[in-house]
């Protein structure tokens, strides 16, 4: 499966979006990775233009809270990205919150899978299964 | 009139500048004293210098933070400038230092010096009348670096790859060559007044697992760079990689191998000395435990006989460090200089002849590359992966390699990607790690590898 991640706005941390990288190619996802410093739009072209089933934005400096809350309005100015898996994780806000405060809020943003200061295996486990029950929801239906 | 002569003036002509006195400038430096040279108290060799770090947006803190320094026995001052200055972004920096100043609430992570200007900043550093470094990150820094000088700032910290590769996306990096060309060339133009201006590259570069021989090329690549143009005095440096073996062995072959490549340029005469920073990694919170950490790199210093060390403080992982707090960590540190007393020569020949090997290789490829001009050729090898940092955020790196800490914590490559490390030095690279592992478990070793000192 393909996938398009990257590091939500001017967040520069670059160090678990290369262990990301390493681990998702490792799971044997196509990776296309847009690095730190990546903006919304960037994310949607890059899905479209690749074809990736699953969207994977991450934040440590906690300004995804300021970026989420567009994600649903530029989405659907896209076409062809209504199956697109969103998921989210890292630091998910500025200073500190708490999880059940905070996902929630990004559920509403336009996510599936909401991962806050959550360990890297630990959230992609949570996407495997997430595909995993998908796949049998849509064969059920058809 | 010179096209430098044409450039600087354009640069010096910036609405931020109030009139650059070029003449007055020369002579200010011509006749400023000794003291203010980093590049005299090296020759005098006395003592490793310990310079802190810390940089406040009013003029007011910067000299109340340099009394504390002073009271410390600082050896050299430290001049950090604020993030928005670094982007050239003097605008936003002018509005900040003005609230800063009104509102007594610091709105600047460091001293926003183009907007100080240099007759201000003159009068602070003739004053201390101490060296003084400055410290920024900044890939144009032509407007920066003449207003330093002009205040009698005559160390110069950065460089084309190691102010770009660790701190920028997008930022060209040919651009950033030609823009630190001019640097090279006005700190060469100035050191024929007096004593020279000393250039030192940015050897943390990202901190993060960056293996020895990627470290020292970027350093020696920085200093021919440099010195081709005209500079006299270059520091190389380097931080504290979490095994002491593995930071002797690199000061040993640094210094050998700068030697070797200056004289490779026809530049034996400019002075080359060796600069450590103190753990640049991940801080443990504790702040005792810092201050344990911050006592060992001293004592690895001592070990590599660095010429300097820069030094951290107990709250380096809560943020900007009080004045209080950086002036306690000059004071320690000269402490411990002064207690390291009959320290044994370490050398491992296996490891320093691998490492000297690895280096080779990779400045070989450099000088093979069919470009023209060295800058040319050190771009366009980072641009085909030839040297490649990990974990640089920039787009042009490759991100091929992969390191991760042996059993005795040294930096291994175990991927090298496109960097020309031989068969013989890659295979003892691997031999020193457990590959047997997958994925999963070697992504938590980095991770855990990258945490050490917490």
């Amino acid at each position: 499966m393909k996938v398009v991640t990257g590091v939500v706005g001017n967040d520069i941390h670059v160090v678990a979006n290369r262990l990301m990288e390493l681990s998702l190619h490792a799971r044997g996802y196509e990776v296309f990775n847009l690095g730190v410093n990546t903006y919304l739009e960037e994310f949607f072209d890059a899905a479209v233009e690749t074809g990736a089933e699953i969207l994977l934005i991450s934040s440590l400096n906690g300004e995804a809270e300021g970026w989420g809350r567009e994600v649903k309005q530029l989405k659907a100015k896209y076409k062809y990205l209504d199956n697109l898996v969103m998921m989210i994780g890292g630091n998910l806000t500025v200073g500190s919150g708490h999880a059940e405060d905070i996902i929630p809020k990004y559920k509403n943003y336009g996510f599936d899978l909401v991962c806050h200061q959550v360990d890297l295996n630990t959230g992609l486990d949570l996407l495997e299964t997430f595909i995993a029950d998908r796949k049998i929801t849509e064969s059920n239906q058809s | 009139m010179s096209l430098l002569q044409e450039e600087r003036e354009i640069i010096l002509g910036n609405e931020y500048v109030d009139t650059f006195d070029f003449a007055e400038v020369e002579d200010f430096v011509k006749n400023a004293s000794k003291e203010l040279f980093i590049s005299h108290h090296f020759k005098k060799k006395n003592k490793m210098l310990v310079q802190p770090r810390g940089g406040f947006p009013t003029y007011k803190k910067q000299f109340a933070l340099y009394e504390f320094f002073v009271d410390a026995n600082v050896d050299v001052l430290p001049l950090t400038i604020d993030s928005n200055t670094r982007l050239n972004d003097y605008g936003t920096a002018k509005k900040m230092l003005r609230l800063s100043e009104d509102n007594d609430v610091d709105m600047l992570n460091g001293y926003p010096l183009v907007n100080h200007g240099y007759r201000t900043t003159r009068k602070m550093m003739t004053h201390f009348n101490k060296p003084v470094s400055l410290r920024h990150g900044t890939p144009d820094a032509r407007l920066l670096i003449e207003t330093a000088i002009a205040s009698g700032i005559f160390e110069i910290e950065g460089g084309p790859i190691t102010y770009l590769l660790p701190y920028s996306k997008n930022f060209p990096l040919d651009k950033a060559f030609l823009y630190w060309k001019y640097v090279e060339r006005v700190c060469a133009n100035y050191s024929k007044l007096n004593e020279p201006i000393n250039r030192e590259s940015f050897g943390p570069l990202t901190a993060t697992l960056v293996p020895p021989c990627i470290t020292i090329v970027i350093q020696l690549l920085e200093m021919m760079l440099s010195l081709e143009e005209g500079v006299k005095s270059f520091s190389v440096s380097f931080s504290q990689s979490g095994s002491m073996n593995q930071d002797i062995v690199m000061g040993a072959v640094i210094r050998k191998l700068s030697k070797h490549y200056a004289a490779q340029i026809d530049c034996a005469d400019a002075a080359i000395n060796l600069v450590y920073h103190q753990w640049m990694g991940a801080f443990p919170t504790n702040k005792d435990y810092a201050e344990q950490l911050i006592s060992i790199s001293t004592v690895i210093a001592s070990m590599v006989g660095a010429d300097k060390i820069i030094t951290k403080t107990r709250e380096e992982a809560t943020g900007i460090p009080t004045k209080e707090a950086n002036a306690k960590t000059v004071a320690n540190t000269q402490y411990s200089l002064g207690i390291l007393n009959g320290l044994p020569n370490v050398v491992d020949q296996e490891e320093e002849e691998i490492l000297t090997e690895e280096v080779h290789s990779i400045m070989e490829a450099v000088f093979n590359d069919p470009a023209d001009t060295l800058w040319r050729k050190v771009f366009n090898s980072i641009k085909n992966g030839i040297i490649d940092v990990p974990f640089s955020p920039h787009i042009i790196n490759h991100n091929e390699m992969i390191t991760i800490r042996d059993a005795k914590k040294n930096i291994r490559i175990i991927e090298r990607g496109s960097v020309p490390i031989s068969d013989r030095c890659y295979a003892y690279e691997r031999a020193q790690c457990d590959l047997t592992k997958d994925t999963t478990s070697i992504v938590n070793d980095i991770i855990h590898d990258i945490g050490i000192m917490q």
